[in-house]
């Protein structure tokens, strides 16, 4: 049994230009596909077997009583709203360069020849039947079209808020970045305490040739929300594309990164931060895929888990057989603050050329005790010692992290969670 | 280009010193395949107690029933219909090589394995085909209760201690092979150390087989009572045949409370022999188990020496070597489950891949709930020689308790060339610079065995470099 039905697909807002056909697609695949297996490798550690596909499918929203973006230090802003895409707001400086940033529906009337290209290029809507869900299911979301050789400097952020309870919601990102662009876009997901939804999210990220992209997701949806996302990205020859992706809220969260280095040059890296509490249950699955040679990837993912909180970090770094010079490196590092809290880590290397450094470090641990007992000996109660300790173990993180707001709304994160903990 | 079988064969053989065929020898004429009535029928032939004929036919169920494993190497090829399961070679096991027919006496001459028994072997247990054909004890080790005899004998000799343990680490249903092993098993080796009892010269049990479109499918049995000792080695080889065949062991250890038991695997097979191991310990409390396990031969081998920590305090340390050329793929790893207190384990791994070979390590580090204050540390270097060949790394880290401290690293180069350079420079060629280079990368293995193995080890790393560097 589930809400997505014909009769819910047909209820839908108008199909504007390909979408129509994705949705059609999208929709065949849904009703085929089966539900992930927890007896499948990509599965093993979230079990959906049983997930009750039973929500509202569209939810319109008008902005009322969503957060007013505060666009201060921010290029643009947008605003969706449950599953419409509410309002943009827009410099004059940026249309006048060229840039598009539009809901994703608009763009696929104004800019089919960008959108059909791209949307779901990099993440197939037959992917998995979430993906496919997707697919069937989207409204609004954030596109956003950098032309070549044009650089903005200050960051652009979507808000995807949700305040329906028993809601589903398909947030999609599209950024195509040409050759030598300069851009950032922030995602951030934000909801109050729900009884139940639905996040469903897909982003797709084109790096052009010698572009610099910095992505950013932040996920703080409230409790109750299972967030199901896939973040693909393509890095061209000599680009750079750093991405980080935090995440502090939802039930469930399963976030997939992947980049693949398709030429030669490129860069990747992917920041990973995340503190579990309660019953969260966060599945973190990366992948860096180094198809061309001379490439260099970097991954490293920071997690504290308090209470009966549970993390996964599954990643994969592939060499395929072109992929001579390569550098791979990637860490996860995982602090187990309490009696009930799990972690689990599998960083996989699949090196299939010679020339190449690769590396990878996981590490499933408590708060080192001779740093507690170091603080403790100078006077520092032992709670305000394994604050400092933690915080100090995601300073790592945070200070690659470019983006002053965005870091310094993550300390600030950090430093709640911490201080619920007292 | 189209490639003759008999030079196909040659180009397999190259650098395989161990490709020499014997006459067959057979008491019966052997049937290939596998079927309830062949199951019987060894069971039979050894006169054995109901209770494990019933057990083989049980695990023959639990075979035909699970799937083939859908992760790890291709085994898609194998055909379980055309392989022999069974071949007697000699009508009586001997306590004297000169009461083996002439070529397998001269197969283990070759071996070196009587050399090496008189040298420096505790005892020795030599199996031809699916039978264990010579066996033999110190006198010393056996005056002081030391039992080491083959699994057959012992199911004879002490059944009450077989049926105690067998099968109790690695259930007949544990995995397809297992079940397989189970239902099929022949020879292999059974020791038991009384309490207290230290051996301090190493038993050594050899594994050959000789027949194309062999399966030999040994079960071992090691069980160190309280705070003994015993270090059990073992070697293995094959002639190189065009078609393929199938060695599928099961190997189940009990350390008892404060007992250690090293087991060392040299695994030489040719390069079309199936590889399909289960071997597991238990390790009680204050014992340690280690596992020292080499892999330079076979076409697929997919084997994962475990160590279950039931005991408080107790330890284990897995060792890996492998190596992968032409043709081969070898996925082999460790794991280390933590289910008392205070257990540490640590895993070491070194893979070399070349010629097209792949090597994986796949391993898993699992702290059960309360087993607090578990430590592990799992390190995984690999060296991939040429652009043809490929190394994966497949850890699985698993931690339900919080006090637990795991780390898990892992590299993955090719050999460098300023210490190529460095090397030639002074001389040497570049096969012999890349094979000292190799040596000393899996050195903080090698410095664990026996010097006579860890010279044999080297050895075959320099002699599977040779026509390595193009």
């Amino acid at each position: 049994m589930t809400t997505f039905d014909r009769a819910a697909l047909d209820a839908l807002p108008i199909a504007p230009g390909s979408t129509r056909a994705i949705r059609a697609r999208a929709f065949d695949q849904f009703e085929t596909l089966p539900t992930p297996s927890p007896e499948t490798e990509e599965w093993r550690y979230t079990d959906l077997s049983d997930f009750a596909l039973d929500f509202v499918p569209h939810v319109p929203g008008h902005g009322e009583g969503a957060p007013v973006p505060d666009g201060t230090g921010l290029a643009a802003t947008m605003l969706q709203h449950n599953s419409s895409n509410v309002m943009t707001t827009s410099g004059q400086d940026l249309e006048s360069k060229g840039v598009v940033f539009c809901d994703l529906d608009v763009a696929a009337e104004k800019y089919p020849e960008l959108v059909d290209a791209h949307l779901h290029d990099l993440v197939p809507t037959d992917r998995t039947r979430f993906t496919a869900l997707h697919g069937a299911f989207r409204t609004g979301g954030t596109f956003l079209y950098v032309p070549a050789d044009v650089a903005v400097e200050l960051p652009l952020q979507t808000l995807t808020y949700l305040d329906a309870d028993g809601a589903a919601v398909f947030p999609h990102t599209l950024l195509i970045a040409e050759r030598g662009a300069e851009i950032t876009l922030i995602d951030r997901y934000t909801s109050a305490d729900l009884g139940s939804a639905l996040s469903d999210a897909v982003v797709e990220i084109v790096v052009g040739d010698g572009a610099h992209v910095r992505y950013a997701s932040i996920q703080e949806w409230g409790s109750g929300v299972t967030h199901l996302s896939v973040q693909r990205a393509r890095v061209g020859r000599d680009a750079d594309f750093r991405s980080l992706s935090v995440g502090f809220g939802a039930s469930l969260s399963r976030a997939e990164a992947e980049t693949v280095l398709a030429e030669p040059g490129g860069f990747s890296e992917m920041l990973g931060v995340f503190f579990g509490d309660g019953d969260q249950h966060f599945d973190h699955r990366s992948v860096q895929d180094h198809v061309a040679p001379n490439c260099t990837s970097d991954l490293l993912y920071k997690g504290a888990l308090r209470d009966a909180s549970r993390a996964v970090f599954s990643g994969w770094v592939h060499v395929r057989p072109d992929a001579q010079k390569t550098i791979a490196m990637q860490t996860s590092r995982n602090i187990v603050l309490s009696e009930h809290a799990k972690a689990d880590a599998i960083p996989n290397l699949e090196i299939e050329a010679n020339d190449v450094r690769c590396g990878h470090a996981a590490s499933v641990g408590p708060v080192e005790e001779d740093m507690l007992f170091y603080l403790e000996s100078r006077g520092i109660p032992r709670d305000e010692a394994e604050r400092l300790v933690v915080t100090g173990f995601f300073q790592e993180v945070l200070d690659r992290v470019t983006l002053e707001g965005v870091r310094h709304g993550a300390e600030l994160a950090i430093q709640e969670e911490l201080g619920r903990s007292a | 280009m189209v490639i003759s079988q008999e030079e196909h064969l040659k180009e397999l053989s190259k650098d395989y010193r161990f490709d020499w065929k014997d006459e067959s020898h057979s008491v019966f004429e052997p049937k290939r395949g596998i079927s309830p009535a062949v199951v019987e029928e060894i069971s039979h032939l050894k006169s054995e107690p109901d209770w494990m004929r019933k057990r083989r036919l049980k695990a023959l169920e639990h075979f035909e029933a699970r799937p083939m494993p859908w992760w790890g190497a291709d085994l898609s090829a194998i055909d379980f219909q055309n392989i022999f399961y069974f071949i007697r070679s000699t009508e009586k096991m001997a306590a004297n090589w000169e009461d083996l027919p002439d070529d397998i006496k001269g197969t283990w001459d070759k071996l070196g394995i009587p050399e090496a028994e008189k040298k420096y072997l505790g005892g020795v247990s030599a199996q031809y085909e699916s039978e264990v054909v010579y066996h033999k004890i110190k006198k010393e080790l056996d005056d002081i209760g030391v039992l080491f005899t083959d699994m057959d004998s012992a199911l004879r000799d002490y059944p009450d201690l077989v049926k105690e343990h067998f099968g109790t680490i690695i259930p007949s249903n544990d995995n397809k092979f297992a079940a397989l092993n189970t239902a099929v098993w022949s020879g292999g080796s059974f020791i038991y150390v009384p309490p207290g009892v230290q051996v301090d010269i190493p038993l050594q049990a050899y594994f050959r087989i000789n027949a194309e479109n062999m399966g030999q499918f040994e079960r071992t049995l090691i069980i160190a009572d309280e705070g003994s000792y015993v270090h059990y080695v073992e070697g293995c080889s094959a002639p190189i045949y065009s078609s393929d065949s199938l060695h599928s062991a099961v190997v189940e250890i009990k350390a008892m409370k404060g007992a250690r038991v090293r087991y060392t695997t040299i695994q030489n097979w040719s390069t079309n022999v199936y590889n399909l191991v289960t071997k597991r310990a238990a390790a009680y409390e204050d014992a340690v188990m280690e596992w020292v396990d080499g892999n330079i031969g076979s076409k697929v081998t997919m084997k994962y020496p475990s160590i279950y920590l039931l005991g408080e305090g107790a330890r284990g340390e897995i060792l890996s070597v492998a190596f992968a050329g032409k043709g081969m793929h070898t996925d082999a790893g460790g794991k280390a489950i933590h289910a008392a207190p205070h257990t540490t384990s640590v895993i070491n791994s070194k893979s070399v891949s070349k010629g097209g070979g792949r090597t994986g390590y796949r391993g898993l580090v699992r702290v059960e709930p309360d087993a607090h204050h578990a430590k592990s540390t799992v390190r995984c270097d690999a060296l991939i020689l040429d652009d043809e060949s490929r190394s994966d790394t497949y850890p699985y880290i698993e931690v339900e308790d919080e006090t637990a401290s795991l780390g898990h690293e892992a590299t993955v180069s090719k050999v460098g060339d300023d210490q190529l350079f460095y090397l030639m420079s002074r001389g040497l060629s570049e096969v012999e610079a890349t094979a000292m280079i190799v040596n000393g990368f899996i050195e903080p293995i090698t410095r664990e065995l026996p010097m006579e193995y860890a010279v044999e080890l080297n050895r075959l790393i320099e002699l599977q470099m040779e026509g390595s560097v193009g």
